[in-house]
């Protein structure tokens, strides 16, 4: 992808280009083999005969970040854990997703207590949200069927690849967050 | 009680506006409940009597003046000791043949900021015998700074065990080899989270490191 | 192989220091493993000091996974504090219900129904062998033999299909309540458990077959990560790591509890102490669980007796009265706003859990929740064993050493 990141201008050729990369990636998201708790239990029986999550959407569980795609989060993430979290993002080469998978990792679930971060999304930018403690993996299907949509729409080009305008970015949707809150109080 | 009772109360209702639930009042329900009596004759802490159990007989033999008390609940017996001999009193019940305590079962603490005045914590240990078949728990009471002696020269399950009961309650076990935060990141400064002053969502928000500020929450929405 | 025999590992490019240097030939080398590994079973962190592939000394760093369910059993009332309990040891929750059912029972002075217990049996045993299940899948697969874990797996969907069947939820059972059961037994769910009992000894023969007799997976575990009886004991060993050092400690026979002394059962012992013993006692607990399932679906088969414990406040009364008498929708009313407040006192109960015992210590006074809650989980104890038994082994084994202890880093960290 470096060979034409950032060479070109949007247009009908790229975008044919887009969609064939992201046609590739979409059909073949290597994950990373990360399990934090008891969703990941339910992530390793979705990767086994029974659900063969593997074998179905071209996944493969990969243990080194560096070869992965996708990390899903699945379980509580801790506050001691949090810094670990963000170095494997860090060290996931670009594209990247996250999916984060169960209640614990969308908002600290039933754990609102002094050692757990209340959702892994203060820590990494999350793409798909699984609901359930833990969530079925029919429910872990469903969530990563939405994430393969929004794969296919991803822009090549367009791809912020810099760390600090994709933080910046990603500071921008804090404030629309924040300012969606205060408005509904309002 | 402590001399001053206003002081007593005052700190017992900061305490209380600390702690989460509303408090009630202890209710006698047992009029409608169904008593087991598999619950108060099993045997499997020994006699329910101070004359017969023979873990009791050989402590106030061996220690007279640091056997505190002996509570009998349900089938279970609870020895309460003076903390400084805790080690040597461990250690006979392990070393005397016809008692043979050689597994640690659990140590563990109780904080008792809102029951009594001093000492602020129990130290619990849990003995198996094997051989007997037969649990026994030991108490012991340490107040805040004092330090307790450490189990480890008798049990070795004692060195897991204590690092966790200092990392969650800040008791100091010495003479403990290693003696460090367990459950707990090495660098946490907000204190040890099971005593009953310690809010239970913690005194700080996580932090991620290259931010100034927490990331906003829905949560705070809700407490706004 | 000595130590001092061992050639001085290659260096490269990691920083060797002069502490580290403690010869002129030996040299010890640092090794972090974890918290993302795929061999810890979870996110155990372990710091290995290697002189060459002999490991010196090891360190396992645990709190990764420290979500402080203890302190939030002090600020939940008795009765709601359940489903915390399935998500300390995930892979059994149903033990894990059972055993703090028991202890606030205890406290409570209550005891459930004969044909709840009996219940109560059949589902704990069925946690244990997909507990063992699931230990067996990820051991055999850290050592290598990666299709045990397809077959492991595979058989574990059939347990937990028993589970949704009977409770709605197959990982995160929350399945036993104080007293007993509160919902009848769902129709065919006795059939679905024969029908589990008739085809798992065929498949359990199948890993007895693909791992007892193989050449590579005995080279891989006999004689490795040998535990002394005496060393078990100091250390606190319960489960199968005691009795695969040949230590008659089973909480089942030794305290039983439920109706466990009816029941007719043995208990697997090892003789060398090593990795491969305790894969043997493992596979044999399966098959006695397997017995006692049998025994137990014999007896309630035909037992019309109640569910559920009925003129007591401490349990939840029963659903068809509440909506049709007023006193029961009032204690129903108390039981769910309020709660029950059991007498003043200090209970410790412990289990057999699949990976040992399973203690659960409450201090009440008197009032609606817990003033302390203490979990005495199995594999916490159990992995202190770790730096012990790893030191003079070599760096291969380490996944070997720390799959035999059977953790769960929920239950270590809680």
């Amino acid at each position: 992808m470096g060979l034409i990141e950032n060479k070109f201008e949007k247009n009908v050729l790229t975008s044919s280009v887009d969609f064939l990369f992201n046609w590739a990636r979409r059909s073949s998201l290597w994950w990373l083999q990360f399990g934090l708790a008891c969703c990941a239990i339910e992530m390793i029986a979705a990767s086994m005969p029974r659900y063969d999550l593997s074998e179905r959407f071209g996944m493969l569980y990969r243990a080194t970040p560096r070869q992965a795609d996708l990390m899903i989060v699945a379980g509580t993430v801790t506050k001691k854990m949090a810094p670990v979290v963000r170095t494997l993002y860090d060290q996931m080469s670009d594209p990247k997703w996250v999916l984060s998978m169960g209640s614990c990792a969308n908002v600290g679930g039933p754990f609102d207590t002094y050692a757990v971060v209340q959702g892994v999304d203060q820590v990494v930018p999350v793409d798909v949200y699984v609901p359930g403690c833990p969530p079925i993996p029919e429910a872990l299907y469903y969530g990563i069927i939405e994430l393969q949509h929004k794969v296919i729409k991803f822009e090549t080009i367009a791809k912020k690849s810099s760390r600090a305008e994709a933080e910046a970015e990603r500071e921008r949707d804090r404030e629309a967050a924040r300012s969606t809150l205060v408005g509904a109080a309002d | 009680m402590s001399a001053n009772p206003n002081e007593a109360e005052t700190a017992l209702a900061e305490a209380e506006a600390m702690s989460a639930p509303v408090r009630e009042p202890a209710t006698d329900m047992t009029g409608l409940a169904v008593i087991d009596p598999a619950w108060t004759n099993t045997g499997y802490w020994g006699p329910q009597d101070e004359s017969l159990h023979p873990a009791i007989l050989a402590l106030r033999a061996l220690f007279p003046d640091d056997v505190l008390g002996v509570t009998f609940f349900r089938d279970e017996v609870t020895i309460n000791v003076r903390a400084q001999r805790l080690a040597d009193i461990c250690a006979a019940l392990r070393d005397t043949p016809h008692l043979a305590y050689r597994t640690l079962t659990d140590l563990t603490a109780v904080d008792m900021l809102r029951l009594r005045d001093a000492p602020r914590f129990d130290v619990v240990v849990t003995l198996y015998s094997i051989p007997n078949r037969q649990r026994l728990r030991i108490k012991a009471g340490v107040a805040e700074g004092e330090p307790c002696p450490t189990l480890t020269g008798v049990y070795l399950a004692a060195g897991w065990l204590e690092r966790e009961c200092y990392d969650m309650f800040g008791i100091i076990f010495e003479g403990h080899p290693d003696l460090r935060r367990m459950l707990l990141p090495e660098d946490w400064d907000e204190g040890h989270p099971l005593r009953k002053d310690y809010p239970i969502r913690g005194y700080k928000q996580y932090v991620q490191p290259g931010f100034a500020d927490a990331a906003p929450r829905i949560t705070d929405y809700r407490r706004n | 192989m000595s130590i001092s025999q061992m050639a001085p590992p290659a260096t490269g490019t990691l920083e060797i220091t002069d502490e580290r240097q403690i010869s002129a030939t030996r040299r010890e080398l640092v090794l972090n493993m974890g918290p993302q590994h795929p061999s810890t079973h979870g996110v155990l962190r372990v710091v290995l000091t290697l002189e060459g592939e002999t490991i010196v000394a090891t360190d396992p760093i645990i709190g990764y996974l420290h979500r402080g369910v203890e302190k939030i059993g002090e600020t939940r009332r008795y009765a709601q504090f359940t489903p915390w309990t399935d998500r300390t040891d995930y892979v059994a929750a149903p033990q894990n219900n059972l055993g703090y059912i028991l202890a606030v029972e205890k406290l409570c002075g209550i005891a459930a129904p004969e044909r709840a217990q009996y219940w109560r049996v059949i589902m704990a045993e069925l946690s244990r062998i997909a507990s063992h299940l699931v230990w067996l899948g990820t051991h055999a697969l850290d050592i290598g033999a990666l299709s045990m874990s397809l077959y492991c797996f595979r058989e574990r969907e059939l347990i937990l299909d028993i589970f949704e069947r009977f409770c709605g939820a197959r990982l995160t059972t929350n399945m036993m309540e104080i007293g007993g059961f509160s919902r009848e037994i769902p129709e065919g769910l006795i059939d679905q458990i024969e029908h589990f009992l008739k085809v798992f000894p065929g498949y359990q023969q199948e890993y007895s077959d693909l791992l007892t007799a193989n050449p590579i997976w005995i080279a891989r575990t006999r004689g490795v990560g040998i535990i002394e009886p005496q060393a078990a004991i100091d250390y606190g060993l319960t489960g199968a790591c005691l009795r695969g050092s040949g230590i008659n400690y089973d909480i089942r026979k030794a305290q039983p509890y439920l109706v466990y002394d009816r029941l007719d059962f043995e208990v697997p012992l090892g003789t060398h102490g090593d990795v491969y013993d305790r894969y043997l006692v493992r596979m044999e607990e399966m098959r006695q669980a397997l017995r006692i399932i049998r025994q137990c679906l014999d007896v309630v088969k035909d037992h019309k007796g109640p569910l559920m414990l009925n003129d007591s406040n401490y349990v939840i009364p029963p659903h068809d009265t509440v909506l049709r008498t007023a006193e029961d929708m009032q204690r129903h009313f108390v039981w769910v706003i309020k709660g029950f407040s059991p007498p003043v006192g200090e209970v410790y109960v412990g289990i057999e859990h699949s990976k040992g015992e399973l203690g659960y210590y409450i201090y009440s006074d008197g009032s609606g929740v817990p003033y302390r809650l203490r979990i005495r989980s199995a594999d916490f104890v159990n992995l202190q064993i770790l730096p012990h038994f790893a030191q003079g082994a070599m760096l291969a084994d380490a996944v070997a050493l720390i799959g035999t202890i059977d953790i769960v880093l929920g239950s270590v960290d809680r």
